[in-house]
């Protein structure tokens, strides 16, 4: 993981500036330094476990695509609005997948 | 068959009357032209239709209006809401009773007030997000954006069934399809029917130009309510008979000048208030 903010003993001394890469063994050894808290970057999994899309089978994603895409009159060459509506369908049909209305 | 029927001829045999809410909205007219009329009058005027007063209450409570207390009398939904309003929601109510007879051979009733009751919101909130004035009447131009179809299937069933037939054979949008058999589409019966219902021409002109907004006069009118329809019929709530989502005008986005962060809030409100709007609108109600 990678360090958001600068992380600092009670002191003020620096001991691992942001954007520094934290090993298992550093974080023993800040462990062991009595820190407790460090604020990292959220990562590429992190990012996924919140993205819906990123989350539904290859195969699933390819078929909720295509059924949107032939909902469309016109499926082609969408400008930077309607694209945004499309990802927001996919999205909410996504949400649907994962978390089904009771 | 041979000519389709005339606009006019379609919309003038079209009931006039208010319905069985004719009487409250009547009241309603004579409670505001005495000099002694208060809030309290309105609301007794209201109150004598039990129905309408659980309806009304049922969506001043709901997320469609969000006040944080709980209103109990039909006098505090007055006084909050606005005369208004409240006209414009039992004139609504009365439209939706009106068409109550349309058979559901081509288009399921319950769909298409769905798909309508969902329009008006999302127009309903695009223009309190764009902070235009009266957003209310946004939900009624919204609500009433397809009812020219209504009036086809109900006064020419026969040309309503050559349109469907044209629509099925040739997998063209629907519109396309009546404008190839009548010579017209839906967009210009609504608007000769709601020109002939005496309703404000901005609401008239959103309407008329759904699908074509900036051939309008009012262009921001009209590019709420086809924004709207583009949304709802991408979300799949319910349909006035279009299988396919009709195109995005992206001038009438640009003409609203709003930002695509909205969309996502839009869209999860339009969720939140469907329901309750639907309930209050459509349950166990005069509609069906």
């Amino acid at each position: 993981m990678v360090v958001a903010r600068d992380i600092k003993n009670i002191d003020g001394m620096l001991l691992a500036p942001s954007g520094c890469q934290l090993s298992e063994r550093q974080i023993g050894i800040l462990q062991a330094w009595g820190v407790l808290e460090v604020e990292v970057e959220a990562g590429e999994e992190l990012a996924r476990a919140h993205d819906p899309l990123a989350q539904l089978p290859p195969e699933t994603l390819a078929r909720i695509t295509a059924d949107l895409r032939a909902r469309y009159w016109e499926p082609d060459g969408f400008g930077p609005v309607p694209a945004e509506i499309f990802k927001l369908m996919l999205l909410r049909q996504a949400q649907r997948i994962l978390q089904p209305p009771v | 068959m041979t000519h389709p029927p005339s606009i006019k001829a379609m919309v003038q045999a079209v009931p006039r009357s208010l319905g069985s809410y004719g009487p409250v909205l009547q009241e309603i007219e004579i409670a505001l032209q005495s000099p002694q009329c208060n809030l309290s009058t309105i609301g007794d005027a209201i109150q004598k239709d039990p129905d309408l007063t659980a309806r009304l209450l049922r969506l001043a409570n709901s997320p469609f209006f969000g006040f944080a207390n709980r209103l109990s009398t039909v006098a505090e939904a007055v006084s909050l809401l606005g005369i208004q309003q409240i006209q414009d929601m039992i004139v609504a109510s009365s439209v939706l009773e009106q068409f109550k007879g349309v058979p559901d051979k081509f288009v399921n009733k319950d769909s298409f007030w769905r798909h309508s009751l969902a329009v008006g919101i999302t127009a309903r909130l695009l223009a309190m997000e764009r902070r235009l004035p009266k957003p209310d009447k946004f939900f009624v131009a919204g609500l009433l954006h397809d009812v020219g179809r209504l009036v086809l299937l109900s006064q020419a069933t026969e040309w309503a069934q050559a349109v469907f037939e044209e629509y099925q054979r040739k997998r063209i949008l629907l519109r396309d399809a009546e404008k190839t058999i009548l010579g017209y589409d839906h967009q210009q019966i609504a608007a000769e029917l709601l020109q002939s219902w005496s309703y404000p021409p901005v609401l008239v002109q959103a309407v008329a130009f759904h699908h074509t907004p900036a051939q309008s006069v009012a262009k921001l009118e009209a590019a709420v309510v086809h924004v709207a329809d583009h949304l709802v019929n991408a979300m799949g709530l319910g349909s006035s008979g279009e299988q396919f989502i009709p195109p995005l005008d992206e001038k009438a986005w640009a003409v609203l000048g709003l930002g695509p962060e909205v969309l996502a809030r839009m869209l999860e409100a339009v969720d939140e208030q469907i329901l309750a709007v639907e309930e209050a609108f459509l349950k166990n109600g005069r509609a069906q």
